[in-house]
């Protein structure tokens, strides 16, 4: 531009004047249709996705039935499992998911049946299930916990469902084993939800918590209407449940403690679970989501009973004092204070909970000025769990959604039926931000979306997701972003604790900043994660390597130095001789 | 001008305060014996306008006003100065019930001769009739300053005073009159309830007694019983049926009120047996059968009570209260679907009754049809712009379907045009607070002042103390929160969301003693109906 002619020569003057003019317009003419728009052009280079579904290159081809009839009874609304696991050991995640089942008068045109994905490691995936054993099960499926129950190294799967659950002994060769009744874990006639593998009395088992959801049967059809149409019966009408605890004896059976426990007097509508130490006094503790009923902060009281103390910790109850409808819930340290909050979905106009962890009261709800309720008030919450997706050391939130009621836009502006998913950027301090824009186009549509898993499966340090879509294919999720900052991963290993480590508190100093993480169980809507932990480097250096703390769930603390990025860090629990500084 | 006064005018002047006071009776008691109305003799003409004025009033004798009319327009078109001419076409204006136009004939008699008392207690009746209480009270002092024991003026002021609630004034004046205050059943409803309000129950009751045996028959019994009952003096109302029922043969009426006052009084289980003894009488009627469904109501046998309401319907399909009743009735008892129905054959049976419309606007948001909410409020709305009910509902409607725009628009609109303005702006505060949920800073604010403005309207607005103190606990103002919500508890004493607040508010105060014992509340009544 700056070689053109600062004035227009004179039209009026020779033809020599005009070709100049002549030129001029040309070349103005040769730009206009070459160059770029300028004022089109963006401020800076376009950001790549944060998530992208690869559920094709996967190879996920799954899909998910709910049976769904003019009956509606409502299990039909309510199912979809998955997990990450590695279930052949060969460190790479796999996947599980659960179906939901045939109705009296929703029937399959094929078998129903589960399916077990197997990571092949580059970025595909094969549908072992049949080979595996575990892709039928006799009840209607919902939701999956994973756990080592015997130590064995493997991952066994218990699935939840009406009117039974059913327990997977991982043989370690690719097969599994049905031992529930052998067991004892079959949780016989009741309609189960999420379930949570946890060590409740430290003996080094992991023992199981069940969430049951409602009194149940298909032979009770009712009919409820909206807008004149036949439509699904509102929680409230079905009747609650108490929870299930069974003990694991540690010789592959289970003893039912739930009246021992106390909490076979907890009766309610119970549909997700998150087990983690809420007091720091070393005993996981469990958060119970309920709906329609109020939640339970269940504090082990460290002789095989639980108190629950929602009420006096103002999470039971919205603040005037009416349960929401809890159904998703994840733990984590949110705000950087080093103690456990929770995360709770609930439905439309209740909007999602953030309770954070302060003195007094014990949790304060956090979800308006979090930006929480704004993001998700027209929303109907499932699968929840918090996630550094991009690795700056602050924990953000992913959260799937999708209503149930198929008539529901014929009454409702601003309620859809299919709804998109939410991640929201922690910009410190438990202030979230959402990021739809950048997300990915999974978060540009509607679903039908139930459980949530979080995993990575590709191993670069980035956490990757999964969730499940009623009558649909489950969407995989690679994140781009999180494996391009520092990270540090673990893997633990028990040795006197559960193999898992579920329980295990991991603290990591950075700069000023700790950083607190646990091993959970649970947590999330009917699904089971990724049991490693990734921790996110905040700051613009990035240390050469870290030490660390783990707090074993059988009180063991361990300090660990030099612990590199960018990778997993194998970990096993030390015996009482072993505990000193380890140089990695 | 002629200022001469007939004889046939005079007498014929005489009786017009008779006759006012019977057109006082005519419109006030239907069916009074027409004995009472009495009209001048016939009178020699004078004049053109005399024999107008002379015709006019053979005419008005005949009972044919509108011709009586006619002719006393001409006599006033050739005398329009004259005051009696005035007065006399304003009579019979009054007896046409065209008051509007014969307040100002008699007006206009009184600018010509502010001294006729008769033409100023004749349109202080008119003025009363009319309910324009304030001149006719005016008119009447006019009267009493000029003549303190004007019988007919102190008669007429008592009954001014008691439609005003000047109970003290309607009893004092009413009393000084006994003769001409126990001639009238209305009257001495009047003076018994100006003694209720004032506290002097055994004088309303001796006043009430004297209709047990007068002379308009069952129907004094009746306006009598009637104010007792109004008055919760439901001893003296049973005592006044009682008493009568042995006196008439026909004791339907009897019967049904003395059921009406057992509900009243809360004896439901005698009241239904009244009303059971009458059906089985043979008296079946849609009143009978209503009044029996809501005696079941009361004792929670809601199943005997829709049956009762639906037989109500059946022997009476235009009577909108039944429909009403059972929609209600269904809709406590959560059988929506049955609701919706019914309320959808009411809208078709009664197309143009607002009542209707908010019952199936109330239905539809119950069943969570909050667009079909919308349209029914809507409807409801356009019937009767009056109808603070069709109003908040459509608000309420608009907000749940998500229209908060319109939902904003319709209470604004109601805040500025009802006189009460509280629920209103406990409403749109409400919304605002679920604005400010979603991250409307600003929002709050708005909402507390809409609040405060609320109570400031309505002292006894328990909710709108439930939101302020909400408000301020979760600011962090335990103390001023348990303040307002302390307020709001003695208002509403059964709102367990309210208990709920205040254990919160009394926890964060280190007040546990305190703090349990609300909670303890909140658990015996959450399970109560939604609120």
């Amino acid at each position: 531009m700056s070689s053109l002619p600062n004035r227009l020569p004179d039209s009026s003057g020779s033809g020599g004047h005009r070709a100049s003019r002549n030129l001029f317009f040309s070349l103005m003419c040769l730009l206009l249709l070459t160059s770029p728009d300028f004022s089109q052009l963006p401020a800076s280079l376009p950001q790549k996705e944060i998530f992208t579904d690869v559920t094709e290159q996967a190879h996920i081809r799954w899909l998910q039935f709910s049976g769904e009839s003019p009956d509606r009874f409502l299990i039909e609304t309510m199912g979809g499992g998955v997990a990450f696991l590695d279930f052949d050991g060969d460190g790479l995640q796999d996947l599980f998911f659960v179906n939901g089942g045939e109705t009296p008068h929703g029937k399959s045109l094929s078998p129903v049946h589960n399916a077990l994905y197997r990571n092949l490691g580059n970025g595909e995936f094969e549908d072992v299930s049949a080979k595996a054993g575990v892709d039928r099960v006799d009840f209607y499926g919902m939701g999956v916990a994973v756990g080592d129950f015997d130590n064995d190294g493997f991952p066994d799967i218990y699935i939840t469902g009406y009117p039974a659950s059913a327990l997977f002994h991982n043989n370690g060769k690719g097969t599994f084993t049905d031992v529930t009744d052998r067991a004892g874990v079959k949780n016989a006639g009741r309609w189960a939800a999420s379930a949570a593998w946890f060590d409740f009395d430290r003996d080094g088992y992991l023992d199981l918590i069940v969430t049951n959801y409602a009194r149940f049967s298909f032979d009770d059809i009712r009919t409820c209407e909206l807008n004149g149409q036949h439509t699904y019966c509102e929680q409230k009408s079905y009747a609650g449940m108490p929870l299930t605890l069974y003990h694991n004896n540690g010789d592959g059976t289970f003893t039912d403690v739930s009246e021992k426990s106390g909490l076979a007097k907890l009766v309610g509508r119970a549909l997700g679970v998150v087990t983690i130490d809420v007091n720091g006094d070393g005993w996981p503790d469990l958060f119970v989501a309920r709906d329609a009923s109020p939640n339970l902060l269940l504090i082990n009281k460290q002789n095989g009973t639980f108190e629950d103390t929602a009420l006096d910790a103002e999470v039971a109850y919205d603040p005037q004092g009416a349960p929401k409808s809890g159904m998703g819930i994840d733990a984590g340290d949110v705000n950087g204070d080093g103690k456990p909050d929770f995360v709770v979905t609930n439905f439309n106009d209740e909007y999602h909970s953030l309770f954070v962890s302060t003195s007094s009261p014990l949790y304060t709800d956090q979800s308006v000025p979090s930006h929480l309720a704004a993001y998700t008030k027209s929303f109907v919450g499932w699968g929840t769990h918090f996630i550094d997706y991009d690795n700056d050391g602050n924990l953000d939130l992913l959260i799937v959604n999708g209503h149930i009621n198929q008539v529901i836009e014929s009454t409702r502006v601003d309620v859809k039926y299919q709804e998109p998913p939410l991640l929201l950027h922690n910009e410190g301090k438990g202030v979230f931000r959402d990021m739809r824009e950048q997300a990915g186009a999974a978060f540009h549509s509607g679903h039908r979306a139930r459980g949530l898993a979080v995993g990575d499966f590709d191993n670069d340090g980035g956490v990757d997701a999964v969730f499940t879509r009623l009558d649909g294919k489950p969407v995989l999720l690679h994140n781009n972003v999180g494996g391009g900052r520092p990270w540090v991963g673990f893997d633990l290993q028990g040795t006197k604790s559960n193999r898992d480590a579920i329980g295990a508190k991991i603290t990591i100093q950075v700069g000023k900043r700790k950083l607190v993480r646990w091993v959970t169980g649970g947590a999330s809507y009917l699904s089971s994660h990724d049991k490693r932990v990734v921790v996110g480097i905040p700051g613009d250096t990035t240390p050469a390597a870290l030490d660390a703390e783990i707090l074993w769930p059988n009180g063991t603390v361990q300090r660990l130095a030099g612990l590199k990025l960018k990778r997993y860090n194998k970990i096993v629990e030390p015996t009482r001789n072993d505990l000193r500084m380890q140089k990695r | 001008m002629s200022t001469t006064i007939t004889r046939a005018h005079k007498a014929w002047c005489a009786n017009r305060l008779t006759l006012c006071l019977c057109v006082i009776a005519l419109l006030v008691v239907p069916g009074f014996p027409a004995s009472l109305y009495k009209i001048a003799p016939n009178v020699p003409q004078e004049s053109e306008a005399e024999t107008h004025l002379d015709q006019g009033l053979a005419l008005a004798k005949l009972g044919n006003l509108a011709s009586a009319e006619a002719e006393l327009r001409k006599a006033v078109a050739l005398a329009p100065a004259n005051a009696d001419y005035l007065d006399d076409l304003a009579t019979i204006l009054a007896m046409e019930k065209k008051f509007d136009e014969s307040n100002s004939y008699f007006q206009h008699a009184l600018k010509i001769d502010p001294r006729d008392m008769a033409a100023r207690r004749y349109l202080a009746a008119n003025l009363w009739q009319t309910g324009r209480y304030t001149e006719a009270r005016q008119n009447l002092q006019i009267l009493l300053k000029a003549n303190p024991s004007d019988a007919q003026a102190l008669l007429l002021l008592g009954m001014v005073a008691e439609n005003t609630r000047d109970y003290s004034t309607a009893a004092r004046a009413l009393a000084s009159v006994p003769s001409l205050v126990r001639a009238r059943p209305e009257s001495i409803a009047a003076l018994a309830r100006s003694y209720y309000y004032l506290g002097e129950r055994s004088k309303a009751c001796a006043w009430l007694d004297e209709l047990q045996n007068h002379a308009a028959g069952v129907r004094a019994v009746l306006l009598g019983a009637q104010i007792a009952d109004e008055m919760k003096d439901y001893k003296t109302a049973e005592r006044l049926l009682s008493s009568a029922m042995p006196h008439y043969s026909d004791q339907t009426e009897l019967r049904y009120r003395l059921a009406l006052v057992k509900f009243h009084a809360q004896q439901f289980d005698e009241s239904e047996q009244i009303l059971e003894q009458m059906r089985n009488d043979g008296y079946m009627t849609s009143e009978i059968d209503h009044l029996l469904a809501l005696c079941f109501q009361k004792q929670e046998r809601y199943e005997e009570a829709i049956h009762a309401l639906q037989e109500a319907m059946q022997l009476d399909p235009g009577n909108e209260a039944s429909y009403l009743d059972l929609v209600g009735i269904l809709l406590t008892q959560k059988q929506i679907p049955p609701a919706i129905e019914l309320a959808q054959h009411m809208a078709k049976v009664f197309p143009d009754s607002c009542p209707v419309f908010v019952s199936k606007g109330k239905i539809e948001l119950a069943a969570s049809d909050y667009t079909g909410a919308v349209a029914s409020f809507t409807r409801a709305s356009q019937l009767d712009s009056t109808s603070l009910e069709a109003s908040l509902g459509l608000a309420r409607a608009q907000s749940n379907a998500g229209m908060t725009v319109q939902a904003k628009s319709t209470l604004i609109d109601a805040i500025a045009r009802f006189s009460k303005k509280a629920p209103f702006e406990l409403e749109l505060g409400q919304l605002l607070l679920r604005e400010a949920d979603a991250g409307d800073k600003g929002a709050e604010v708005k909402a507390e002042q809409l609040f405060d403005a609320a109570v400031s309207h309505d002292s006894k607005l328990a909710k709108a103390y439930y939101e302020l103190g909400g408000l301020a606990l979760r600011r962090g103002e335990a103390g001023r929160a348990a303040t307002l919500l302390e307020k709001a508890e003695k208002l509403d004493p059964l709102s367990a969301k309210t208990h709920f607040a205040l254990s919160r508010a009394y926890r964060r105060l280190g007040r546990e003693q305190e703090a349990a014992q609300q909670v303890a509340l909140f658990d015996k009544l959450k399970n109560r109906s939604a609120e």
